[in-house]
């Protein structure tokens, strides 16, 4: 190494007040922002869930019962004297700091409106301690099984939700015939192909599919006899769940044990669906509850028992039920009242109402936007992802062809900072009044929403596409690979990642987005889900848009927050999913 | 017997094929759970109905689309709120929507862009709205003001006494508790009062909660304030509306009968639906506006629910001849 030693005499006195200054700085203006949105997002709880009706002794009954315990095993788990000591420290000089303040603004008459002193703790303390410990505790075995087991609960659930309102719009029965005809034999097949390596086999899964698939459109219109909707479920959904679980357990336990989980999964499931419905429960909901929940867990609760390892893990779940019934039997014995929630089973089931605030609900509203959403998502990713790869790799540097890409480049960095209301207009004139495609439709709406997030699609699809080494493509042509091969086996795999972060953030903003919907004409309110393409559909922006506008408080307040809410934890749970496909192939390909 | 069958399988393709067997005969064996599945059930009304227009009048076409959808399960009908005229002119008038709600009669221009789209609309009045102007029930001094005394009180140049307005007055300061400016009923009151949108005085406490002005009102025996008739309507004894006198033509009170015979002006305006005749020949339209027609003579609905004035009998009897002339036409 060439070193090279320079005389320091001259280097004299260097200021660091503007780096001091501008670290300061930029910790406030993040500070701030996160404040100002943490605030606002703890006032649209409150009032999403009406938990400023709770008295004080009902939310510290479920601090003490629940929140404690949790907290508790997560610091047990995490192990970490530090975290432990800190976490202490926040959460009890928390409960007295909260208590003083507030007794003391009340003193000088300055009382807080809707925020008690246990609300502010439960939001300023408990739960950024949690997440905190949480995240301390996800480090280490035991309390990785429990957050891992929890993850899975709530995915499974949050899968359960969305079977069922994929089947509220494709009409199960359709799906029935489609899987019956088409997706099982193909699938079949292509297994069998596989087994005896005979490629003519697997190619033939693809026209076994689509006749499948076009047949089983056809015959829906005639059929008028199917098996119920549980028993549907627990053949389309079951004996793949079965498949996939029994791959899994053929290559940890072998041959045996795989055919007797396969069996035993889809016994089981049936058994329990077909007696549930004799107690009175919902057949239905019970399959799929066993199908997407208990599967991962008992998967989940095999391996940690089979590794031996954090296994305590597995006593988190349970500290939380314990809790939450403690928490339940000390309410009743304090008899405190409760909190009066918006945000409850009945507002996401029920259809809006404009007159009595008890009765709405956002339910034709949230499938609509998933409908609309599912879409925009499928055909922003393909052209968005298809354009990029044309400007970046199929595009020559010199020649008219560059001008032309040139231009298109420029056009796509401007109309990326068009206001949404413009698309909204060009939605209108193309496809509403010109195409015909009638106003306020989910394909219309679609469209609209994809133009909107195309240029960001593309921009961040075409850094993404930029930023795989220039090295891995002359490596690959050097090994003999075309251009295609190329951008699908070295390209698209290692920028699919960051493609991904660009798409799910657009994703975000068109989910949220009304002007655009208003201009097409998309309802306000619709009283039920859209049933196709081509039906008029709402969404979750729109509903709420139209509640804040009438007159009455409980709308205003109550309802339309719960909306935001609703509206928060669909997009939230869209990022999870797309965050979790992004993590897998950073996994795999990095 | 699905337990029995998986040790016959050799290879890991037929197992599948038998497993996916046992699976489909053990659905058959637990069946009688088979499902026949027929078209519509329900009582055999069912198509779709579009709406737009007002955002006045959306909260209660919503209330009565709400009603219609109890009784008649199948219709699907879905509301747009984009402004009277926004409705009529990229919807109504081209042929999308088959309602158009309006807080105002159609415009000649609006009228010529639907006929040369061959829509015919037809007017059927759902309700009236009456602004309320509300004092303390302590003010005994004041039961009675004209228009102009009002736009004395209310304009942009407002008096800040209530002595200055009326010698007999008591020389107390007015305490002034409005809509906001966001509000339509802001926008119509500066017009009605006023005879310009926005002109209104800055002098005054805006909210769009009709409970703070009615707290702000009781609070201060010199107060003053103004709101939507519904609120009025369902808790009269807590403030005292007074009466307008327009262009001296008596003094009138805000009261169902007054609004809806038009005698309180000029604060009260109807509100209608437009509907497109052709529409009417599809008979779930028509069963709307049959409907929408029977409803707007409800108190519980127009008024309680909503707030606005519901048509009287007469007015009622009215819509309800033009939309059954307008239905027999096209459904001839």
């Amino acid at each position: 190494m060439a070193t090279e030693t320079t005389s320091r005499d001259d280097f004299g006195e260097v200021s660091q007040l503007r780096g001091l200054l501008f670290e300061y700085l930029s910790l406030g203006a993040s500070v701030v922002g996160i404040l100002a949105l943490a605030l606002l997002l703890v006032y649209v709880t409150i009032d999403a869930f009406g938990l400023w009706n709770a008295d004080d002794a009902w939310l510290l009954a479920y601090v003490a019962a629940f929140a404690f315990p949790a907290v508790g095993f997560l610091l047990y788990a995490a192990d970490d004297p530090r975290v432990t000591r800190q976490s202490g420290l926040a959460l009890v000089g928390g409960l007295v700091g909260f208590f003083a303040l507030f007794r003391g603004l009340e003193a000088l008459g300055m009382g807080v409106p809707r925020l008690s002193w246990p609300l502010a703790y439960i939001f300023g303390v408990l739960v950024p301690v949690t997440g905190y410990v949480g995240y301390a505790a996800y480090q280490r075995p035991a309390g990785a099984v429990g957050i891992g087991l929890l993850g899975r609960v709530a995915g499974g659930l949050g899968l359960a939700v969305a079977v069922t309102s994929v089947f509220v719009i494709a009409d199960v029965y359709r799906w029935f015939l489609v899987f019956t005809l088409g997706i099982a034999p193909a699938a079949a097949i292509y297994a069998a192909g596989r087994v005896r390596a005979s490629r003519p086999l697997t190619y033939l899964a693809v026209p076994v599919a689509l006749l499948g698939a076009a047949a089983g459109f056809v015959l829906r219109e005639f059929l008028v006899v199917y098996p119920r909707q549980w028993l549907i479920y627990a053949l389309t959904l079951g004996v793949p769940v079965a498949v996939a679980v029994a791959a899994l357990v053929w290559r940890r336990r072998g041959e045996r044990s795989a055919a007797a989980v396969a069996v035993g999964l889809v016994a089981v499931v049936t058994t329990l669906g077909y007696v549930s419905g004799m107690v009175g429960l919902s057949r239905a909901a019970v399959v799929l509850l066993l199908l997407t929940v208990a599967v991962p867990v008992g998967l989940q609760i095999d391996r940690v028992l089979s590794h031996g390892r954090g296994s305590v893990g597995l006593l988190f779940p349970v500290v939380l039920v314990a809790g939450a019934l403690a928490g339940t039997v000390l309410v009743d014995l304090l008899a405190a009242t409760g909190p009066s929630p918006w945000l409850d089973w009945s507002y996401v089931t029920n259809p809006p109402s404009t007159t009595i605030a008890d009765d709405a609900g956002l339910y034709p509203a949230i499938v609509g936007s998933i409908f609309i959403i599912t879409i925009v998502a499928l055909l922003s990713f393909a052209l968005g992802v298809g354009t990029a790869v044309f400007l970046e790799d199929y595009t020559p540097d010199t020649g008219p062809l560059a001008t032309v890409t040139r231009l298109i480049q420029i056009n796509i960095s401007n109309l990326a900072g068009v206001p949404s209301v413009v698309y909204g207009l060009l939605g209108l004139g193309l496809f509403v009044n010109l195409l015909g495609l009638g106003f306020g439709t989910v394909v219309v709406a679609a469209v609209t929403l994809s133009l909107l997030i195309l240029p960001i699609v593309i921009i961040s699809a075409q850094e993404a596409i930029r930023s795989v080494p220039d090295d891995m493509r002359q490596a690959s042509y050097g090994l003999g690979a075309t251009r295609w091969q190329t951008t699908k086996n070295v390209v698209l795999p290692e920028s699919l990642p960051g493609i991904l972060t660009g798409t799910i953030l657009s994703l975000g903003r068109a989910i949220g987005e009304t002007a655009p919907l208003i201009m097409i004409g998309a309802p306000t309110t619709v009283f039920a889900p859209p049933e196709g393409l081509l039906a008029r559909t709402s969404a979750m922006p729109m509903q709420i848009y139209a509640w804040a506008a009438l007159p009455q408080q409980d709308f205003r307040y109550g309802v339309v927050a719960a909306g935001v809410v609703t509206l928060l934890v669909v997009l939230i749970g869209l990022n999870a999913t797309a965050i979790l496909v992004r993590n897998r192939y950073e996994r795999s390909d990095g | 017997m699905t337990a029995d069958s998986t040790g016959t399988g050799t290879g890991a393709s037929s197992r599948r094929d038998v497993l996916l067997a046992g699976a489909g005969l053990a659905g058959g064996a637990l069946s009688g759970c088979l499902t026949r599945v027929d078209g519509d059930v329900g009582d055999g009304l069912s198509g779709s109905i579009a709406i737009a227009g007002s955002s006045t009048v959306f909260p209660l076409m919503s209330a009565m689309a709400e009603e219609f959808r109890r009784e008649h399960p199948d219709v699907s009908i879905d509301i747009s709120r984009t402004g009277s005229g926004g409705g009529f002119s990229n919807f109504f008038c081209v042929g999308d929507t088959d309602f158009n709600n309006a807080s105002r009669e159609i415009q000649p221009e609006e009228e010529e862009l639907c006929a040369s789209n061959r829509v015919e609309p037809v007017e059927i009045r759902v309700a009236t709205d009456a602004l309320t102007v509300i004092v303390n029930n302590e003010a005994g001094f004041v039961d009675c003001v004209t228009v102009e005394e009002l736009q004395q009180i209310w304009g942009p140049d407002a008096v800040s006494r209530w002595s200055q307005v009326r010698d007999d007055w008591p020389d107390a300061e007015i305490q002034r508790y409005g809509a906001a400016e966001t509000s339509g009923t802001f926008d119509y009151f500066s017009m009605a009062i006023n005879g310009e949108e926005g002109a209104h005085t800055s002098d005054y406490q805006a909210t769009e909660r009709d409970n703070d002005i009615v707290t702000g009102v009781t609070g201060n025996q010199y107060a003053m304030g103004y709101f939507g008739f519904s609120y009025y309507y369902s808790n009269p004894e807590q403030v005292t509306a007074l009466q307008v006198d327009h262009e001296g033509g008596g003094c009138v009170g805000p009261s169902l009968d007054a609004a809806a015979a038009g005698e309180y002006t000029p604060l009260s305006r109807p509100l209608f639906t437009y509907a497109a005749k052709d529409a009417l020949a599809r008979e779930p339209v028509a069963e709307f506006a049959r409907f929408v027609v029977e409803q707007s003579g409800r108190q519980e609905l127009v008024a309680d629910a909503i707030g606005y004035v519901p048509l009287n009998d007469e007015q009622q009897a009215e819509q309800r001849d033009t939309v059954e002339k307008a239905i027999e036409e096209v459904q001839q």
